[in-house]
């Protein structure tokens, strides 16, 4: 039997603030954090996004200059990490970083005092440990939009099989560019309104960004979240469309629940981008998992489509669910929008659903690649 | 260290225009010709009917030459298959044709099916979609190849039970550089999974 891990801390920056009980506080009020954005740095027409606002944090870095906006809100994450859960910064810490294109804005942006080198992934990975001095290099991985459950998955495989390692910080994180948002147009994957995921007028998805980190270990602390179960498949079946059947995340939920040993499920936090194909091939995998009864959101309403950090955030979130045993409403939902009807949670139904206590989540995402990904989460 | 449970089955090197299979010379090309040319020459040497090959980017062309001449040796591959590799660069090619798309100074446009390729793991999605293969892949961002980090990790998903065999290794290709090195890891064959053992085939 491998050793359980534990996710014992977490951590988010995000355009609604800092802090994972803030963030909780503030989606629980409703509030959402994607609004019209002008900015002909990003594109030539108007979108709706969630930026995060970087002039209200980035106080507290020795020399900013000498690292790029993402660098600098990662490591203000990884440092509120560090301070509140008394990390160690030797041998004994694994850091996984997870991101689906890191400094790409060096591409196109004259940035003088940051060298180019720093577009490559490696490189960047490099200068976040140095400015912290970890002992061990980075392990990164880019995975598309799974890549941060992605990650939290590799850093357990790794705790569970190195004696070198007693904990680990997973940390995710993604920007929006010009780069990122004239390839989704391309796409014609963009709404042009705050998105709404499994609705019936889901018009596409809105881009988002956030830094979400969390702080897995082998020793169960209290209030610790234990990972139960992982599985990912993928669907052998598109790189740029979702499988009509489902089958990579239909894999992926069987393998994390058996692992899991088929808990009841509390809620489910869907990936659900709010593109008509994605949402739909997500309604036929939850269908033939037997899963369409269990109360189930997307958080993309509130924060757009963080990419790299996505899985992370969500999953952050998920737990500050558990911890106050109160379900998160899905933003945007107001109709059946998939063939299969799911439980879809909003502010009306989630008083009557609302149990006395949470103890068991589903978190999935899928991307581009047709990679998949599910992982069961449970109090202990 | 040297003990090992699983074993290398066969693999394969594409360095710079050179490709070799189990060490044996598979193609040769003169040094000077230009990666799409040499990868499609590649292709054409493999004789087979598979039109989406065409609008691959450089890395995918790559990738999918090699996982599909391991094939022909310790194929076909278990629908488990589990897709574990590295680079130094991600998807630096389609990244840097994608800029040159959105950023061309008189018709900025933005294709879809550039775009696409603007992450590494979609090559991943090629092979497991040419191979049939529903398994868990992850790529990994390193500064070179990492025997040392690939071995232990491959070991461990073989050893949990999550899935029988395994695609890994290192898939570096840019403008000025190809150094593809992938090996099928499985439970037979004479040349174990072993660090050392890796290093001395990716030498060549």
């Amino acid at each position: 039997m491998k050793a359980a891990v534990f996710i014992a801390g977490d951590h988010l920056i995000t355009p609604l603030g800092l802090g994972s009980a803030a963030n909780f506080g503030r989606i629980l009020a409703g509030d959402v954090a994607i609004q019209p954005i002008e900015d002909t740095d990003l594109s030539d027409h108007r979108i709706h996004a969630a930026r995060i606002d970087e002039n209200v944090w980035l106080d507290n870095i020795h020399h900013p200059q000498r690292y790029t906006r993402l660098e600098q809100l990662i490591i203000l994450a990884l440092q509120a990490m560090i301070d509140a859960y008394r990390i160690p910064v030797d041998h004994s810490t694994l850091v996984v970083l997870s991101t689906t294109k890191g400094n790409i804005t060096l591409l196109h942006r004259s940035q003088t005092a940051i060298p180019a080198e720093r577009v490559f992934l490696p490189v960047m990975a490099d200068a976040l440990q140095h400015y912290f001095g970890f002992e061990n290099r980075f392990i990164t991985l880019s995975n598309a939009c799974i890549s941060g459950s992605l990650a939290i998955s590799v850093a357990r495989q790794l705790l569970q099989h190195n004696d070198k390692y007693q904990q680990a910080i997973v940390i995710g994180g993604d920007e929006i560019s010009r780069f990122i948002v004239s390839g989704f147009d391309a796409f014609q994957a963009l709404a042009d309104e705050p998105c709404r995921p499994f609705d019936r007028d889901r018009k596409g998805l809105n881009l988002g960004e956030a830094i979400a980190a969390v702080y897995l270990s082998k020793t169960p602390t209290i209030g610790a979240i234990n990972i139960m179960g992982i599985g990912s498949y993928n669907d052998a079946n598109h790189i740029s469309g979702p499988s009509r059947t489902g089958e990579g995340l239909y894999r992926s939920i069987r393998e994390a629940m058996r692992q899991a040993g088929d808990p009841a499920l509390d809620f489910i936090s869907a990936h659900g981008t709010a593109t008509a194909y994605n949402d739909e091939m997500e309604a036929i995998a939850l269908q033939r998992c037997g899963l369409t009864a269990v109360p189930v959101h997307s958080l993309k309403g509130y924060y757009g489509h963080t990419l790299g950090a996505s899985g992370l955030l969500e999953t952050v979130l998920g737990i500050q669910s558990l911890k106050h045993d109160q379900l998160i409403p899905s933003m945007g939902y107001a109709q059946q929008g998939t063939n299969h009807a799911l439980n879809i949670i909003t502010p009306e139904n989630q008083g009557t659903e609302r149990n006395t206590t949470l103890g068991t989540f589903l978190k999935t995402a899928s991307g581009f690649g047709g990679c998949n990904i599910a992982t069961v989460f449970q109090k202990i | 260290m040297d003990k090992h449970r699983h074993s290398i089955q066969s693999y394969c090197l594409i360095r710079d225009r050179t490709i070799t299979v189990n060490g044996q010379r598979y193609l040769d090309v003169e040094p000077t010709a230009a990666l799409l040319d040499f990868l499609k020459t590649a292709y054409r040497q493999l004789d087979i009917d598979y039109p989406k090959f065409h609008k691959m980017d450089g890395l995918s062309k790559a990738i999918f030459i090699a996982v599909e001449l391991i094939a022909r040796e310790s194929g076909p591959y278990n629908d488990d298959t589990a897709l574990v590799f590295s680079n130094y660069s991600s998807s630096y090619l389609a990244d840097s044709r994608h800029a040159m798309d959105i950023f061309n100074g008189t018709h900025p446009m933005a294709s879809p099916a550039t775009f696409v390729y603007t992450l590494p793991n979609i090559a991943m999605g090629e092979i497991s979609i040419r191979h049939q293969l529903h398994s868990e892949n992850v790529f990994f961002i390193f500064d070179s190849y990492l025997p040392e980090f690939l071995v232990p990790y491959g070991t461990a998903m073989l050893d949990d039970g999550k899935t029988s065999g395994i695609l890994s290794g290192w898939t570096e290709v840019t403008d000025t550089r190809c150094d593809v090195f992938l090996y099928h890891i499985g439970k037979t064959g004479g040349m174990p999974h072993t660090i050392e053992h890796l290093k001395r085939l990716y030498q060549g």
